[in-house]
């Protein structure tokens, strides 16, 4: 998934980067093949090189000492994003639905949620404003609704036609889906279709990972997996320690009592 | 300038300016946050609150734990580990401790709205939000916040019109800060330029106080001017277990501690004690700590090279004074 997603970014772009998935990808597409890009998150920093341990969210303080520009929020959401200066916007989320709808605020009604997420943050102005926003998330079956519960990042609402009519520039929009089963795109009229699978999936599979009947592109095939190149360059540059997981940050095995 | 000086000491600054049923903006984007001043809002039992916070980590989740918030203006609420905020989902799903009312922005959407506050503009028109479950007219989501929707007179394109937002007070931790209230701050600044702006009355904490001096050598570095600040509050390491460009990493493994004790509401409750209503102050909170926890904490040092606003003295050889 992250290699896949990585491989989907150009050299040179200029890109919105969210928290969790979009930052590691982020970085390995800037350390294999597109040292170019350049990389903003929403509290504003814009990088200057792969920080010097992998940052756990965009607001890590490992960004200070990494960046080529600490500002605001407005140098990046604002000027670059609004202002149509980004190429890019890379998301994770909770939830996606048929038409790219991103979920990250809760499950159930809004008002009397079942289970509550921690909210938008920047996520929703990445989902209006980015030309091509791409979703990265570990597939589950319960994350593919037909229709999310609430829509925090804004994907094609019930088609094309619709985000046009709420008034989000025609030139914006999900671009891609980039899951632990496969790469989806969006068809003309903004409903998410699997253009190929990873290896080790069957399209059978894919197809019941998600609780709609997905469409299937008639060029469907598997994903090339990930070369070694790419997972030394992982493993070795992009997060020699692992630490993208969770219980290696909290220094597991190395006692800190409280 | 303003020649006043305001020093005092935290619980003097929380008792003198913020008021039951405030309006209170906490400033710190995820780095910087008011650790210090949150527990001495928490220790004066001030009641009512209505808390605005661009990205509320688990200071908030605190301050709703605690029940001091009946409003909370937010883009997001969690546990940067990342995990639950377990007090604000309480709040939420289960009205424990009580109801708090949620009135939920994007980022951009809020950076807008104290923009709108500090510049006492009547709104601010964005293509943000459009379509999104923020948009209440658009998807009857049931969100509660003030944006409106219109048509632009100018292109006829659909825009979100966001509102003014105004705090009674506002409290931030910085780096530095002289006496006076000129407070310079580096890192991650998120929304907090136009937050502070936005407020009637500011509290500054500070890691340091530094000689006016200091400040005019880097104005440019100067978050907010003395003039809008009403108490300055000398408060080292005042933003733990968040993190300050500079002086002090994030604390991680506290906050998976703090997903521990609080998942339930009794848990919780027993945190609480040991950190907030049984500690008199910020020295007690890091004497539980401990300096051997602190000092591991502290990062390498990475220094700017100085720069010169250069001093004029003289013009074509003739001197000003």
């Amino acid at each position: 998934m992250i290699v896949s997603a990585a491989r989907l970014i150009e050299d040179k772009s200029v890109l919105m980067v969210g928290t969790q998935w979009p930052i590691i990808v982020s970085l390995l597409a800037m350390s294999l093949h597109a040292p170019g890009i350049t990389i903003c998150y929403e509290g504003g920093a814009v990088l200057g090189k792969v920080p010097d341990r992998i940052p756990f969210f965009t607001g890590d303080p490992v960004v200070n000492s990494s960046s080529v520009l600490m500002g605001n929020s407005f140098d990046t959401l604002g000027m670059v994003l609004h202002g149509g200066r980004a190429d890019m916007a890379l998301l994770s989320g909770a939830s996606v639905d048929r038409y790219g709808n991103i979920n990250t605020t809760c499950v159930g009604d809004y008002t009397s949620p079942k289970i509550r997420f921690g909210g938008s943050g920047g996520a929703c102005d990445f989902g209006s404003l980015a030309p091509r926003t791409i979703i990265i998330l570990e597939h589950d079956k319960r994350r593919f609704p037909e229709e999310v519960d609430f829509i925090t990042t804004p994907g094609y609402l019930k088609g094309k036609d619709d985000r046009i009519r709420s008034g989000l520039r025609a030139s914006t929009g999900p671009y891609a889906v980039v899951t632990t089963l496969g790469l989806f795109r969006f068809d003309e009229k903004g409903e998410m279709v699997l253009r190929a699978h990873n290896p080790t999936a069957s399209v059978r599979e894919v197809k019941e990972g998600v609780q709609w009947d997905l469409k299937v592109h008639k060029d469907v095939g598997p994903l090339d997996p990930p070369s070694e190149e790419e997972l030394r360059v992982l493993r070795e540059q992009v997060d020699p320690g692992g630490m993208y997981l969770r219980e290696a940050r909290l220094l597991k095995g190395r006692e800190v009592v409280i | 300038m303003s020649k006043d000086k305001k020093l005092m000491p935290m619980s003097e600054a929380i008792d003198r300016y913020v008021a039951d049923g405030d309006v209170l903006y906490l400033g710190g984007f995820i780095q910087q946050e008011p650790f210090a001043a949150g527990h001495e809002i928490i220790r004066q039992g001030k009641k009512d609150l209505t808390v605005s916070k661009c990205a509320a980590l688990i200071l908030v989740d605190q301050l709703i734990g605690a029940g001091v918030v009946s409003r909370l203006i937010t883009t997001f609420t969690w546990n940067p580990l990342p995990t639950t905020a377990h007090c604000f989902v309480r709040a939420v799903t289960k009205q424990i401790p009580g109801e708090v009312e949620i009135e939920e922005y994007s980022i951009l959407a809020l950076n807008l709205a104290y923009f709108a506050g500090a510049l006492d503009l009547p709104y601010v028109a964005t293509k943000t939000i459009l379509g999104s479950g923020f948009d209440g007219e658009q998807t009857d989501s049931g969100v509660k916040n003030r944006l409106r929707f219109e048509t632009s007179p100018f292109n006829g394109e659909r825009v979100c019109l966001v509102p003014p937002i105004k705090h009674d007070v506002g409290i931030m931790q910085v780096q530095r800060c002289d006496p006076f209230g000129n407070a310079q701050a580096w890192g991650m600044l998120g929304e907090v330029r136009y937050g502070l702006q936005s407020c009637d009355k500011v509290i500054i904490c500070a890691e340091e106080i530094v000689d006016t001096d200091v400040v005019m050598r880097d104005p440019n570095r100067t978050l907010v001017p003395g003039f809008r600040v009403s108490a300055v509050v000398e408060e080292p390491w005042g933003s733990h277990p968040g993190p300050m460009a500079g002086y002090y990493d994030m604390d991680w493994p506290y906050h998976a501690y703090y997903e521990k004790e609080t998942r339930t509401e009794g848990v919780f409750q027993e945190f609480m004690k040991k950190w907030v209503y049984h500690t008199r102050d910020r020295k007690d909170y890091l004497g539980l700590l401990g300096q051997e926890r602190l000092e591991a904490l502290r990062p390498e040092n990475f220094e700017s090279d100085p720069v010169s606003y250069g001093k004029l003295t003289s013009h074509f050889g003739v001197p000003y004074a």
